[in-house]
């Protein structure tokens, strides 16, 4: 019964199976990797058998003393054994573990116990990051992360390769799951794509943000809250309790700064391309038309220096939350207007309007129906006092834009041809003002784009006039090979222009090799 | 049938099977009156003379309040039932649920990943089942139950055959 997309199998294998010792696709990854995955299981070993004989040797006593009692020998003994089975574990797991490209298929077999066979389509990648640890940095290593649309854990991940061989795997993955490399066996390396760094976030400009968050605000009211409680009380041991409160922070804030660092957004024909990180650093590609909802927020402290965050739904990071998965859903951490115009660019290269500037603009920092939104009518301001007049939709030729939020600003941009489902609701608080809210569903993910009090009877033209859009747009999008279907249109992919930026008055609509062709 | 103001016009909605009524009704006794009695021992309680603590008067009302809430429930069943429709058009499928919290869903074919077929013990007792279609998406929540197996059974094909000759990727 269930239907396409099956994008990941776990097979089991047939032990039996006669099969050469390592054919010609198969690889392993660096023999080095578990000692720098476990290797806080190793340190561990040695520090608890050890620390005995290290204290002495410290001491300047003897290392194992006349009439070694029998405790230290069955210690030292257990701990050299468990070392043993650890770095024995370590080694067979290296052995068992392989890889495989081939014919469409990215292929990963682990385990001598119980083993899994893992195999995912090419075609159906959603996402590849490059993650470096802070130590497999140090060995020049680095963990190769293949995403799935399956929300849950990476369909394939391969800890460690070397920097080099995982940069030039995927580079191999990403040009076969275009469809601009034959697929063969081992066939010559695929060279990476060129890429342009279109956006870089200045060092200055992640600190102010990180001091103009919404995090900080709740700082500051907690501290002007503890000064005033303490001079009350005139007590000064409040100070103490807030300790914790205070290493807990600044973990909080070292993490959105270690994760932001030296932000950087490229774009290739592979697709958009972030980077990222201080000491453990992390490279994202995610190809074109992966996104499936973005969102643009601008917190209120944010708004004096006319900042803004960009955030998105990629069906292989899922909606599990987190610090990491904020980092990696997040495409602008910080970013002014040109900035937020440039990544709009990226994602969205046919804006389907002819003022794309004034639009995205409107949509950014416009009230009423400038720029054509159509806003919650005037009746149901009893019901949004403040948001009435910044509630709105607008629908281009290619994306749905949905404005809200006073304050916190918020823009969600959904595209025609990735929307799943949708949903009219209207409770009865709504049916007496005469508006309905329509959800448009998405994968999991930051963003949850929704329209709140819609006029009625423009939320169900909207609804009808929406699902016909995306019918459309899904007709018009055949492959999943990006490249291959623009080697089919005509334009070849060599050519990689830089995106135009959005505000580009003669051309409406910029064509970049990553548009979709209009007519097959 | 009923129809508001956030359907779209010109859908003939087809509703699913009044015997559906049936199911709601036992999952309302089983929820609504084993609350009810679970919220009226305090009363038993104080009035054999066991416990000092509730007040009588609270001990009456606060199962009181529920009974009226349950009953009130049970009321809305029937209309409830009625307000679920579904339809068929040719390249979505359209459904509607509820009377005071509306909500109309579409769910375009070639978005569907797989479709369940699900049947409770009192649903298999009337020959009814519940669909659910389920899409990339874990917001879609399109539940259509009360369905007779067979058109269940039906729909499900259809959709599935459908949902094929319209697959697109996510």
């Amino acid at each position: 019964m269930k239907h396409g997309w099956q994008v990941c199998e776990r097979v089991s294998v047939d032990v039996n199976r006669e099969r050469p010792a390592v054919d010609a696709g198969w690889h392993r990854v660096h023999p080095a990797s578990p000692f720098v995955r476990g290797w806080v299981a190793l340190a561990a070993v040695v520090v608890f058998f050890g620390r005995d004989i290290f204290e002495r040797a410290l001491q300047g006593r003897e290392l194992l003393e006349e009439g070694l009692n029998g405790r230290i020998l069955w210690l030292l003994a257990g701990g050299a054994a468990l070392l043993l089975v650890t770095v024995a574990g370590f080694v067979l797991s290296w052995y068992f573990t392989r890889y495989q490209l081939s014919e469409g298929y990215v292929r990963v077999n682990t385990g001598f116990l119980f083993k899994q066979q893992r195999q995912a389509r090419l075609d159906r990648v959603q996402a590849i990051d490059i993650v470096q640890p802070l130590l497999a940095r140090i060995f020049g290593l680095a963990e190769l992360k293949f995403e799935v649309a399956d929300a849950g854990e990476s369909a394939v991940r391969l800890a460690y390769l070397p920097i080099g061989q995982a940069k030039q795997l995927r580079a191999t993955i990403l040009g076969r799951a275009a469809g601009v490399v034959a697929d063969g066996g081992e066939t010559a390396p695929v060279p990476e794509a060129p890429e342009q760094v279109v956006l870089s976030v200045p060092h200055g400009r992640l600190v102010g943000s990180l001091l103009l968050s919404e995090q900080s605000f709740f700082v500051v009211l907690g501290a002007i809250a503890s000064v005033v409680f303490s001079v009350l009380t005139e007590s000064g041991a409040v100070i103490l309790y807030l300790i914790p409160a205070i290493l807990g922070l600044g973990a909080a804030y070292w993490k959105s700064f270690n994760k932001g660092f030296n932000f950087t957004a490229a774009i290739s024909p592979d697709g958009i391309r972030l980077r990222y990180g201080l000491l453990d650093t992390q490279a994202q590609t995610v190809p074109p038309g992966r996104i499936q909802a973005l969102k643009i927020t601008q917190p209120p402290l944010w708004r004096i220096l006319g900042w803004y965050r960009i955030q998105v739904n990629v069906a292989g990071y899922g909606g599990a939350p987190g610090n990491e998965n904020a980092a990696r859903t997040t495409l602008l951490p910080v970013g002014g207007l040109g900035e937020v115009m440039q990544t709009l660019a990226l994602v969205l290269p046919d804006p389907g309007t002819p003022e794309p500037h004034r639009v995205f603009t409107a949509a950014l920092n416009g009230l009423d129906s400038d720029a054509g939104f159509t806003t919650t009518p005037r009746r149901a301001r009893l019901i949004a006092p403040l948001g009435w007049r910044r509630n709105a939709f607008l629908s281009t030729g290619t994306a749905l834009l949905l404005r809200s939020g006073r304050w916190w600003r918020q823009v969600v941009l959904v595209p025609h041809q990735r929307t799943q489902s949708m949903a009219l609701t209207q409770g009865p608080v709504a049916r007496r003002f005469g508006v309905a809210d329509l959800v448009l569903h998405t994968t999991a993910g930051p963003v949850v784009p929704r329209l709140i009090q819609a006029d009625v009877g423009e939320a169900v033209a909207l609804f009808d006039q929406q699902a016909a859009r995306a019918r459309e747009a899904r007709k018009r999008q055949t492959s999943e090979q990006w490249l291959a279907e623009l080697s089919r249109a005509g334009s070849l992919p060599v050519r990689l222009q830089p995106p135009a930026p959005l505000q580009a008055p003669a051309d409406p609509t910029p064509t970049t090799p990553q548009e979709e062709p209009r007519h097959g | 049938m009923h129809s508001a103001a956030i359907d779209p016009p010109g859908i003939g909605w087809q509703r699913v099977s009044p015997k559906y009524v049936t199911v709601r009704l036992v999952e309302w006794a089983v929820g609504n009156l084993l609350f009810v009695a679970v919220l009226s021992l305090p009363l038993v309680f104080v009035l054999l003379g066991g416990w000092l603590w509730p007040p009588l008067w609270l001990a009456v009302t606060v199962p009181a309040a529920m009974f009226v809430l349950a009953l009130w429930r049970l009321v809305l069943i029937p209309r409830q039932v009625r307000a679920i429709g579904y339809a068929e058009r040719n390249d979505d499928l359209l459904i509607r649920r509820g009377i005071f919290f509306q909500r109309t869903m579409v769910v375009p074919y070639g978005r569907m990943q797989y479709v369940d077929v699900a049947v409770g013990p009192v649903e298999r007792a009337l020959g009814l089942c519940t669909l659910k279609l389920h899409t990339a998406s874990p917001g879609t929540n399109a539940l259509l139950p009360g369905l007779p197996a067979a058109e269940g059974a039906r729909l499900r094909e259809q959709l599935t055959a459908r949902g094929e000759a319209r697959l697109a990727g996510l």
